[in-house]
Protein backbone atom coordinates (compact mmCIF):
# COMPACT_ATOMS: atom_id res chain seq x y z
CA UNK A 1 0.00 0.00 0.00
CA UNK A 2 1.22 3.48 -0.83
CA UNK A 3 -0.82 5.14 1.82
CA UNK A 4 -1.04 3.90 5.43
CA UNK A 5 -4.12 1.71 5.76
CA UNK A 6 -5.61 3.85 8.52
CA UNK A 7 -5.91 6.66 5.98
CA UNK A 8 -8.39 4.70 3.88
CA UNK A 9 -12.00 4.89 4.73
CA UNK A 10 -13.11 1.34 3.98
CA UNK A 11 -16.78 2.23 3.60
CA UNK A 12 -16.44 4.68 0.71
CA UNK A 13 -12.87 3.83 -0.40
CA UNK A 14 -11.78 7.44 0.03
CA UNK A 15 -8.66 8.93 1.46
CA UNK A 16 -9.28 11.01 4.55
CA UNK A 17 -5.74 11.78 5.73
CA UNK A 18 -3.86 15.00 5.11
CA UNK A 19 -0.12 14.71 4.68
CA UNK A 20 0.32 16.78 7.85
CA UNK A 21 -1.56 14.21 9.91
CA UNK A 22 0.84 11.41 8.99
CA UNK A 23 3.46 10.38 11.51
CA UNK A 24 7.14 10.88 10.80
CA UNK A 25 7.49 7.16 10.13
CA UNK A 26 4.62 7.26 7.63
CA UNK A 27 6.18 10.22 5.88
CA UNK A 28 9.59 8.57 5.64
CA UNK A 29 7.99 5.40 4.28
CA UNK A 30 5.99 7.41 1.78
CA UNK A 31 9.09 9.31 0.65
CA UNK A 32 11.06 6.08 0.34
CA UNK A 33 8.34 4.45 -1.75
CA UNK A 34 8.08 7.51 -3.95
CA UNK A 35 11.81 7.55 -4.59
CA UNK A 36 11.68 3.82 -5.27
CA UNK A 37 9.00 4.25 -7.92
CA UNK A 38 10.74 7.22 -9.49
CA UNK A 39 14.10 5.43 -9.58
CA UNK A 40 12.57 2.22 -10.90
CA UNK A 41 10.76 4.08 -13.65
CA UNK A 42 13.91 5.97 -14.60
CA UNK A 43 16.07 2.87 -14.60
CA UNK A 44 13.55 0.99 -16.69
CA UNK A 45 13.44 3.85 -19.14
CA UNK A 46 17.21 4.06 -19.37
CA UNK A 47 17.55 0.29 -19.75
CA UNK A 48 14.94 0.04 -22.46
CA UNK A 49 16.39 3.08 -24.23
CA UNK A 50 19.94 1.73 -24.14
CA UNK A 51 19.04 -1.81 -25.09
CA UNK A 52 17.05 -0.63 -28.09
CA UNK A 53 20.08 1.35 -29.22
CA UNK A 54 22.15 -1.84 -29.44
CA UNK A 55 19.73 -3.70 -31.71
CA UNK A 56 21.54 -3.00 -34.96
CA UNK A 57 22.69 -5.47 -37.52
CA UNK A 58 26.32 -5.67 -38.64
CA UNK A 59 27.38 -6.73 -42.12
CA UNK A 60 29.37 -9.97 -42.47
CA UNK A 61 32.57 -7.91 -42.41
CA UNK A 62 31.54 -6.19 -39.19
CA UNK A 63 30.28 -2.84 -40.54
CA UNK A 64 27.05 -0.93 -40.03
CA UNK A 65 27.39 0.29 -43.61
CA UNK A 66 26.30 -1.91 -46.49
CA UNK A 67 29.12 -4.09 -47.83
CA UNK A 68 29.40 -4.30 -51.61
CA UNK A 69 29.22 -7.83 -52.97
CA UNK A 70 32.09 -6.96 -55.31
CA UNK A 71 34.54 -4.25 -54.21
CA UNK A 72 34.97 -1.37 -56.65
CA UNK A 73 38.21 0.31 -57.68
CA UNK A 74 38.94 3.97 -57.06
CA UNK A 75 38.09 6.26 -59.97
CA UNK A 76 41.38 6.82 -61.71
CA UNK A 77 40.81 10.43 -62.71
CA UNK A 78 42.53 13.70 -62.09
CA UNK A 79 40.18 16.21 -60.49
CA UNK A 80 40.88 19.81 -59.54
CA UNK A 81 41.08 20.69 -55.86
CA UNK A 82 39.56 23.81 -54.37
CA UNK A 83 42.92 25.62 -54.65
CA UNK A 84 42.93 24.99 -58.38
CA UNK A 85 45.64 22.31 -58.25
CA UNK A 86 45.38 18.96 -60.05
CA UNK A 87 44.29 16.14 -57.78
CA UNK A 88 45.14 12.67 -59.12
CA UNK A 89 42.64 10.77 -57.02
CA UNK A 90 44.34 7.38 -56.79
CA UNK A 91 47.81 8.73 -56.06
CA UNK A 92 46.68 11.34 -53.53
CA UNK A 93 44.58 8.93 -51.49
CA UNK A 94 46.84 5.89 -51.63
CA UNK A 95 47.16 3.99 -48.35
CA UNK A 96 44.35 5.90 -46.66
CA UNK A 97 40.78 5.07 -45.87
CA UNK A 98 38.93 7.28 -48.33
CA UNK A 99 35.33 8.43 -48.03
CA UNK A 100 34.09 9.60 -51.42
CA UNK A 101 30.88 11.56 -51.81
CA UNK A 102 29.36 13.26 -54.84
CA UNK A 103 27.11 16.22 -54.04
CA UNK A 104 26.76 19.98 -54.38
CA UNK A 105 27.10 22.94 -52.06
CA UNK A 106 23.55 24.24 -52.60
CA UNK A 107 22.18 20.88 -51.44
CA UNK A 108 19.62 21.66 -48.73
CA UNK A 109 19.52 18.32 -46.92
CA UNK A 110 21.61 15.24 -47.72
CA UNK A 111 25.08 16.68 -48.40
CA UNK A 112 25.39 18.95 -45.35
CA UNK A 113 23.99 16.28 -43.02
CA UNK A 114 26.35 13.57 -44.33
CA UNK A 115 29.42 15.81 -44.09
CA UNK A 116 28.46 17.28 -40.70
CA UNK A 117 27.98 13.81 -39.25
CA UNK A 118 31.31 12.51 -40.56
CA UNK A 119 33.07 15.65 -39.31
CA UNK A 120 31.49 15.37 -35.86
CA UNK A 121 32.57 11.75 -35.52
CA UNK A 122 36.10 12.21 -36.88
CA UNK A 123 36.61 15.04 -34.43
CA UNK A 124 35.99 12.67 -31.52
CA UNK A 125 38.08 9.75 -32.79
CA UNK A 126 41.74 9.27 -31.81
CA UNK A 127 44.36 11.17 -33.82
CA UNK A 128 45.78 8.04 -35.47
CA UNK A 129 42.34 7.21 -36.89
CA UNK A 130 41.83 10.80 -38.03
CA UNK A 131 45.17 10.80 -39.83
CA UNK A 132 44.26 7.64 -41.75
CA UNK A 133 40.92 8.91 -43.08
CA UNK A 134 40.53 11.21 -46.09
CA UNK A 135 37.13 12.72 -46.83
CA UNK A 136 36.61 13.75 -50.45
CA UNK A 137 33.63 15.78 -51.62
CA UNK A 138 33.27 15.96 -55.41
CA UNK A 139 30.85 18.58 -56.66
CA UNK A 140 28.24 17.56 -59.19
CA UNK A 141 27.41 21.20 -59.85
CA UNK A 142 30.65 22.76 -61.08
CA UNK A 143 28.78 25.71 -62.60
CA UNK A 144 27.72 27.14 -59.25
CA UNK A 145 30.40 25.51 -57.12
CA UNK A 146 33.32 27.71 -58.08
CA UNK A 147 36.62 26.92 -56.39
CA UNK A 148 36.24 29.57 -53.62
CA UNK A 149 32.61 28.52 -52.97
CA UNK A 150 33.59 24.86 -52.81
CA UNK A 151 36.59 25.54 -50.57
CA UNK A 152 34.63 27.70 -48.14
CA UNK A 153 31.75 25.24 -47.93
CA UNK A 154 33.80 22.07 -47.48
CA UNK A 155 36.20 23.64 -44.97
CA UNK A 156 33.15 24.81 -43.02
CA UNK A 157 32.64 21.19 -41.95
CA UNK A 158 36.27 20.32 -41.32
CA UNK A 159 39.54 21.94 -42.35
CA UNK A 160 40.86 18.55 -43.47
CA UNK A 161 37.99 17.75 -45.81
CA UNK A 162 38.89 18.03 -49.50
CA UNK A 163 36.61 19.57 -52.12
CA UNK A 164 37.13 18.58 -55.75
CA UNK A 165 35.68 19.63 -59.07
CA UNK A 166 36.05 18.56 -62.69
CA UNK A 167 34.48 18.94 -66.09
CA UNK A 168 31.03 17.43 -66.62
CA UNK A 169 32.47 14.61 -68.71
CA UNK A 170 35.03 13.62 -66.05
CA UNK A 171 32.36 13.78 -63.35
CA UNK A 172 30.01 11.55 -65.34
CA UNK A 173 32.76 9.03 -66.04
CA UNK A 174 33.88 9.00 -62.40
CA UNK A 175 30.35 8.36 -61.14
CA UNK A 176 29.86 5.60 -63.70
CA UNK A 177 33.13 3.98 -62.66
CA UNK A 178 32.03 3.77 -59.01
CA UNK A 179 28.62 2.49 -60.14
CA UNK A 180 26.62 5.53 -59.03
CA UNK A 181 23.72 6.97 -60.95
CA UNK A 182 24.91 10.13 -62.71
CA UNK A 183 23.91 13.41 -61.10
CA UNK A 184 21.32 15.42 -62.99
CA UNK A 185 20.51 19.12 -62.80
CA UNK A 186 16.84 19.97 -62.44
CA UNK A 187 15.46 22.12 -65.23
CA UNK A 188 13.01 23.85 -62.87
CA UNK A 189 14.38 27.02 -61.28
CA UNK A 190 13.06 29.07 -58.40
CA UNK A 191 12.63 32.85 -58.38
CA UNK A 192 16.31 33.34 -57.59
CA UNK A 193 17.37 31.06 -60.42
CA UNK A 194 18.40 28.25 -58.07
CA UNK A 195 17.93 24.67 -59.09
CA UNK A 196 18.30 21.28 -57.45
CA UNK A 197 20.74 18.60 -58.52
CA UNK A 198 19.66 15.00 -58.22
CA UNK A 199 22.60 12.93 -57.08
CA UNK A 200 23.46 9.69 -55.32
CA UNK A 201 23.14 10.02 -51.56
CA UNK A 202 25.76 7.38 -50.91
CA UNK A 203 29.21 7.74 -49.38
CA UNK A 204 31.64 5.15 -50.71
CA UNK A 205 34.28 3.96 -48.27
CA UNK A 206 37.58 2.70 -49.69
CA UNK A 207 39.80 0.69 -47.40
CA UNK A 208 43.55 1.21 -47.35
CA UNK A 209 44.07 -1.31 -50.14
CA UNK A 210 42.29 1.06 -52.52
CA UNK A 211 39.07 -0.90 -52.90
CA UNK A 212 35.60 0.45 -52.20
CA UNK A 213 34.06 -2.10 -49.89
CA UNK A 214 31.32 -0.40 -47.92
CA UNK A 215 28.67 2.17 -48.87
CA UNK A 216 26.78 4.44 -46.51
CA UNK A 217 23.35 5.63 -47.61
CA UNK A 218 21.70 8.77 -46.30
CA UNK A 219 20.45 7.94 -42.82
CA UNK A 220 23.79 6.67 -41.58
CA UNK A 221 24.10 7.89 -38.03
CA UNK A 222 27.08 9.24 -36.16
CA UNK A 223 27.21 6.19 -33.89
CA UNK A 224 27.47 4.00 -37.03
CA UNK A 225 30.34 6.09 -38.36
CA UNK A 226 32.00 5.97 -34.95
CA UNK A 227 31.94 2.19 -35.08
CA UNK A 228 32.86 1.78 -38.74
CA UNK A 229 35.67 4.30 -39.24
CA UNK A 230 38.11 2.54 -36.89
CA UNK A 231 37.00 -0.77 -38.41
CA UNK A 232 37.71 0.57 -41.92
CA UNK A 233 41.14 1.83 -40.81
CA UNK A 234 41.91 -1.55 -39.27
CA UNK A 235 40.59 -3.54 -42.22
CA UNK A 236 43.15 -6.02 -43.56
CA UNK A 237 45.61 -5.36 -40.75
CA UNK A 238 46.72 -8.40 -38.80
CA UNK A 239 45.29 -8.32 -35.27
CA UNK B 1 -2.41 19.16 -46.59
CA UNK B 2 -0.74 18.82 -43.23
CA UNK B 3 -3.21 19.14 -40.36
CA UNK B 4 -0.62 18.97 -37.60
CA UNK B 5 3.09 19.78 -37.56
CA UNK B 6 5.15 16.64 -38.19
CA UNK B 7 8.58 15.89 -39.59
CA UNK B 8 8.61 15.80 -43.38
CA UNK B 9 12.33 15.58 -44.12
CA UNK B 10 11.95 18.50 -46.52
CA UNK B 11 14.46 21.34 -46.40
CA UNK B 12 13.56 24.11 -43.96
CA UNK B 13 12.16 27.37 -45.33
CA UNK B 14 10.52 30.39 -43.76
CA UNK B 15 7.37 30.23 -45.88
CA UNK B 16 4.28 30.37 -43.69
CA UNK B 17 2.31 27.16 -43.58
CA UNK B 18 -1.24 26.65 -42.37
CA UNK B 19 -1.92 23.81 -39.95
CA UNK B 20 -5.75 23.56 -39.75
CA UNK B 21 -5.63 21.02 -36.91
CA UNK B 22 -3.92 23.50 -34.60
CA UNK B 23 -6.43 26.26 -35.34
CA UNK B 24 -9.35 23.85 -35.02
CA UNK B 25 -8.11 22.75 -31.59
CA UNK B 26 -7.74 26.37 -30.49
CA UNK B 27 -11.21 27.20 -31.77
CA UNK B 28 -12.74 24.24 -29.93
CA UNK B 29 -10.86 25.08 -26.76
CA UNK B 30 -11.94 28.72 -26.84
CA UNK B 31 -15.54 27.74 -27.53
CA UNK B 32 -15.58 25.11 -24.79
CA UNK B 33 -14.19 27.53 -22.22
CA UNK B 34 -16.70 30.22 -23.15
CA UNK B 35 -19.69 27.88 -23.12
CA UNK B 36 -18.59 26.29 -19.83
CA UNK B 37 -18.43 29.71 -18.20
CA UNK B 38 -21.89 30.66 -19.47
CA UNK B 39 -23.52 27.38 -18.52
CA UNK B 40 -22.05 27.35 -15.05
CA UNK B 41 -22.66 31.09 -14.61
CA UNK B 42 -19.21 31.80 -13.22
CA UNK B 43 -19.20 34.85 -10.97
CA UNK B 44 -15.83 35.78 -12.46
CA UNK B 45 -14.02 34.73 -15.61
CA UNK B 46 -10.26 34.18 -15.24
CA UNK B 47 -9.81 35.55 -18.74
CA UNK B 48 -6.17 36.48 -18.31
CA UNK B 49 -5.22 32.89 -17.48
CA UNK B 50 -7.16 31.58 -20.44
CA UNK B 51 -5.54 34.10 -22.78
CA UNK B 52 -2.09 33.04 -21.54
CA UNK B 53 -2.95 29.38 -22.15
CA UNK B 54 -4.54 30.05 -25.54
CA UNK B 55 -1.76 32.27 -26.85
CA UNK B 56 0.82 29.86 -25.40
CA UNK B 57 -0.80 27.00 -27.32
CA UNK B 58 -0.94 29.04 -30.51
CA UNK B 59 2.71 30.02 -30.32
CA UNK B 60 3.84 26.52 -29.35
CA UNK B 61 1.91 24.41 -31.81
CA UNK B 62 1.55 26.67 -34.83
CA UNK B 63 4.09 27.72 -37.48
CA UNK B 64 7.02 28.33 -37.10
CA UNK B 65 7.67 26.88 -33.62
CA UNK B 66 5.50 23.82 -34.22
CA UNK B 67 7.14 23.04 -37.54
CA UNK B 68 10.68 23.62 -36.23
CA UNK B 69 10.10 21.49 -33.16
CA UNK B 70 8.40 18.66 -34.99
CA UNK B 71 11.01 18.06 -37.62
CA UNK B 72 14.10 20.20 -37.40
CA UNK B 73 15.42 21.23 -33.99
CA UNK B 74 15.40 19.20 -30.79
CA UNK B 75 16.00 22.39 -28.81
CA UNK B 76 12.76 23.89 -30.12
CA UNK B 77 10.99 20.59 -29.41
CA UNK B 78 12.15 20.93 -25.80
CA UNK B 79 10.94 24.52 -25.62
CA UNK B 80 7.55 23.21 -26.76
CA UNK B 81 7.62 20.62 -23.99
CA UNK B 82 8.42 23.26 -21.38
CA UNK B 83 5.83 25.71 -22.66
CA UNK B 84 3.07 23.11 -22.73
CA UNK B 85 3.84 21.58 -19.34
CA UNK B 86 4.98 24.63 -17.40
CA UNK B 87 2.99 27.49 -18.90
CA UNK B 88 -0.03 26.35 -20.90
CA UNK B 89 -1.16 23.52 -18.59
CA UNK B 90 -1.13 25.50 -15.31
CA UNK B 91 -2.75 28.48 -17.04
CA UNK B 92 -5.51 26.21 -18.35
CA UNK B 93 -6.13 24.86 -14.86
CA UNK B 94 -6.31 28.41 -13.50
CA UNK B 95 -8.63 29.50 -16.30
CA UNK B 96 -11.49 27.66 -14.59
CA UNK B 97 -12.49 29.25 -11.27
CA UNK B 98 -12.94 27.19 -8.09
CA UNK B 99 -16.72 27.23 -8.48
CA UNK B 100 -16.31 25.91 -12.00
CA UNK B 101 -14.25 22.96 -10.81
CA UNK B 102 -16.76 22.22 -8.08
CA UNK B 103 -19.61 22.19 -10.60
CA UNK B 104 -17.57 20.16 -13.06
CA UNK B 105 -16.93 17.53 -10.41
CA UNK B 106 -19.80 17.45 -7.90
CA UNK B 107 -19.02 15.73 -4.59
CA UNK B 108 -19.35 11.96 -4.84
CA UNK B 109 -19.18 11.85 -8.64
CA UNK B 110 -16.65 9.78 -10.55
CA UNK B 111 -15.02 12.99 -11.78
CA UNK B 112 -14.68 14.24 -8.25
CA UNK B 113 -13.08 10.98 -7.13
CA UNK B 114 -10.69 11.13 -10.07
CA UNK B 115 -9.71 14.72 -9.38
CA UNK B 116 -9.26 13.94 -5.68
CA UNK B 117 -7.07 10.98 -6.59
CA UNK B 118 -4.84 13.06 -8.86
CA UNK B 119 -4.62 15.86 -6.31
CA UNK B 120 -2.41 13.56 -4.26
CA UNK B 121 1.33 13.76 -4.66
CA UNK B 122 2.03 10.21 -5.79
CA UNK B 123 -0.44 9.76 -8.66
CA UNK B 124 0.41 13.18 -10.11
CA UNK B 125 4.14 12.69 -9.83
CA UNK B 126 4.05 9.15 -11.16
CA UNK B 127 1.82 9.95 -14.12
CA UNK B 128 3.84 13.07 -15.00
CA UNK B 129 7.16 11.23 -14.81
CA UNK B 130 5.96 8.28 -16.85
CA UNK B 131 4.60 10.60 -19.54
CA UNK B 132 7.80 12.66 -19.60
CA UNK B 133 10.04 9.60 -19.86
CA UNK B 134 7.90 7.88 -22.46
CA UNK B 135 7.60 10.91 -24.70
CA UNK B 136 11.37 11.47 -24.61
CA UNK B 137 12.41 7.91 -25.47
CA UNK B 138 14.50 8.17 -28.65
CA UNK B 139 12.55 5.36 -30.31
CA UNK B 140 9.21 6.98 -29.41
CA UNK B 141 10.27 10.44 -30.60
CA UNK B 142 11.80 9.12 -33.83
CA UNK B 143 8.67 7.14 -34.65
CA UNK B 144 5.99 9.53 -33.44
CA UNK B 145 7.23 12.81 -34.85
CA UNK B 146 7.24 11.57 -38.42
CA UNK B 147 3.46 11.20 -38.45
CA UNK B 148 0.84 13.85 -37.79
CA UNK B 149 -1.07 11.56 -35.42
CA UNK B 150 2.09 10.74 -33.48
CA UNK B 151 3.15 14.35 -33.27
CA UNK B 152 -0.36 15.34 -32.13
CA UNK B 153 -0.29 12.56 -29.51
CA UNK B 154 3.04 13.82 -28.12
CA UNK B 155 1.74 17.39 -27.87
CA UNK B 156 -1.45 16.31 -26.14
CA UNK B 157 0.49 13.97 -23.84
CA UNK B 158 2.64 16.93 -22.75
CA UNK B 159 -0.42 19.05 -22.11
CA UNK B 160 -1.93 16.24 -20.06
CA UNK B 161 1.37 15.70 -18.22
CA UNK B 162 1.44 19.40 -17.34
CA UNK B 163 -2.13 19.29 -16.02
CA UNK B 164 -1.32 16.23 -13.91
CA UNK B 165 1.82 17.90 -12.62
CA UNK B 166 0.14 21.14 -11.58
CA UNK B 167 -3.20 19.81 -10.35
CA UNK B 168 -1.97 18.95 -6.82
CA UNK B 169 -0.58 22.49 -6.55
CA UNK B 170 -3.37 24.48 -8.22
CA UNK B 171 -6.47 22.45 -7.37
CA UNK B 172 -9.01 24.62 -5.55
CA UNK B 173 -9.59 24.34 -1.82
CA UNK B 174 -12.01 21.43 -1.90
CA UNK B 175 -9.46 19.18 -3.58
CA UNK B 176 -6.15 20.11 -2.03
CA UNK B 177 -4.60 17.65 0.36
CA UNK B 178 -0.93 18.58 0.21
CA UNK B 179 0.46 20.90 2.86
CA UNK B 180 3.14 23.52 2.28
CA UNK B 181 6.05 21.14 2.75
CA UNK B 182 4.21 18.44 0.84
CA UNK B 183 3.90 20.81 -2.12
CA UNK B 184 7.52 21.84 -1.86
CA UNK B 185 8.65 18.23 -1.78
CA UNK B 186 6.31 17.44 -4.65
CA UNK B 187 7.70 20.25 -6.81
CA UNK B 188 11.23 19.13 -6.04
CA UNK B 189 10.25 15.59 -7.00
CA UNK B 190 9.05 16.87 -10.36
CA UNK B 191 12.54 18.13 -11.19
CA UNK B 192 14.24 14.75 -10.66
CA UNK B 193 13.08 12.46 -13.44
CA UNK B 194 13.33 14.93 -16.37
CA UNK B 195 17.03 15.03 -15.50
CA UNK B 196 17.38 11.56 -17.07
CA UNK B 197 16.46 12.49 -20.66
CA UNK B 198 18.13 15.89 -20.24
CA UNK B 199 21.45 14.34 -19.22
CA UNK B 200 21.19 11.72 -21.97
CA UNK B 201 20.90 14.57 -24.46
CA UNK B 202 23.81 16.52 -23.01
CA UNK B 203 26.30 13.76 -22.24
CA UNK B 204 25.58 11.13 -24.88
CA UNK B 205 28.57 10.65 -27.21
CA UNK B 206 26.35 10.74 -30.26
CA UNK B 207 22.95 12.36 -30.92
CA UNK B 208 20.25 10.25 -29.30
CA UNK B 209 17.47 11.26 -31.68
CA UNK B 210 17.75 9.97 -35.24
CA UNK B 211 15.10 12.44 -36.36
CA UNK B 212 17.01 15.55 -35.33
CA UNK B 213 20.42 14.12 -36.25
CA UNK B 214 19.39 13.57 -39.85
CA UNK B 215 17.00 16.52 -40.22
CA UNK B 216 17.83 19.15 -42.84
CA UNK B 217 19.75 21.89 -41.06
CA UNK B 218 18.04 25.18 -40.35
CA UNK B 219 21.39 26.92 -40.07
CA UNK B 220 24.78 25.71 -41.24
CA UNK B 221 26.26 27.16 -38.06
CA UNK B 222 24.13 25.06 -35.72
CA UNK B 223 24.97 21.36 -35.85
CA UNK B 224 22.74 18.48 -34.79
CA UNK B 225 25.05 17.73 -31.87
CA UNK B 226 24.90 21.31 -30.60
CA UNK B 227 21.15 21.36 -31.06
CA UNK B 228 20.53 18.19 -29.04
CA UNK B 229 22.95 19.23 -26.29
CA UNK B 230 21.23 22.60 -26.10
CA UNK B 231 17.91 20.77 -25.84
CA UNK B 232 19.17 18.88 -22.79
CA UNK B 233 20.46 22.04 -21.16
CA UNK B 234 17.22 23.91 -21.82
CA UNK B 235 15.22 21.02 -20.41
CA UNK B 236 17.19 20.93 -17.19
CA UNK B 237 18.25 24.51 -16.56
CA UNK B 238 15.28 26.46 -17.89
CA UNK B 239 12.77 23.70 -17.14
CA UNK B 240 13.61 23.61 -13.45
CA UNK B 241 13.29 27.36 -13.04
CA UNK B 242 9.46 27.63 -12.98
CA UNK B 243 9.32 24.73 -10.52
CA UNK B 244 11.80 26.45 -8.21
CA UNK B 245 9.86 29.69 -8.50
CA UNK B 246 6.64 27.82 -7.71
CA UNK B 247 8.35 26.24 -4.69
CA UNK B 248 9.36 29.69 -3.46
CA UNK B 249 5.82 31.01 -3.97
CA UNK B 250 4.33 28.03 -2.10
CA UNK B 251 6.78 28.55 0.75
CA UNK B 252 6.16 32.31 0.89
CA UNK B 253 2.39 31.89 0.87
CA UNK B 254 2.57 29.10 3.45
CA UNK B 255 4.68 31.12 5.84
CA UNK B 256 2.53 34.23 5.30
CA UNK B 257 -0.62 32.28 6.16
CA UNK B 258 1.15 30.80 9.19
CA UNK B 259 2.13 34.26 10.41
CA UNK B 260 -1.42 35.50 9.80
CA UNK B 261 -2.89 32.68 11.86
CA UNK B 262 -0.35 33.24 14.65
CA UNK B 263 -1.12 36.97 14.77
CA UNK B 264 -4.86 36.25 14.90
Amino acid sequence: MWIPSRCWNSSNRRLHCRIETLTLRDRVTLLFKTLLVVTATGSLAATVGCSRGEQRALSPGGFFGAELPTPVAKPDFTFTDSKGQPFPFVAKTAGKVTLLFFGYTHCPDICPVHLANIAAVLDKLPDDIQRDVVVIFVTTDPVRDSLPVLDHWVKGFSPVFIGLTASDSVLAAAQAMVKLLPAERDTVRDAQGNYAVGHAATVIAYTRDGLGRVVYPFGTRQRDWAHDLPALVGYGRSP
Amino acid sequence: MQWWCAATGLPWNWNWQWYPGVHLLLLLLGGAWWILGRRQRWSRRPTAWFVVAWVGLLLTLDWPVGKLGAGYLASVHTVQFLTLTLLVAPSLLRSIPAEGWQRLAPAGSLRSRLLHFFAGALPGLLAYNILVLTTHFPSVVDAAMTTQVGSFAIDIAWLLAGCLLWWPILAPAGFVRLGVFGMMGYLFGATVVPTIPAMMMVFSDWPIYRLYELAPRVSAHFTANEDIQLAGLVMKLIGDLPLWIATAVVFYRGTSQGRGLANA
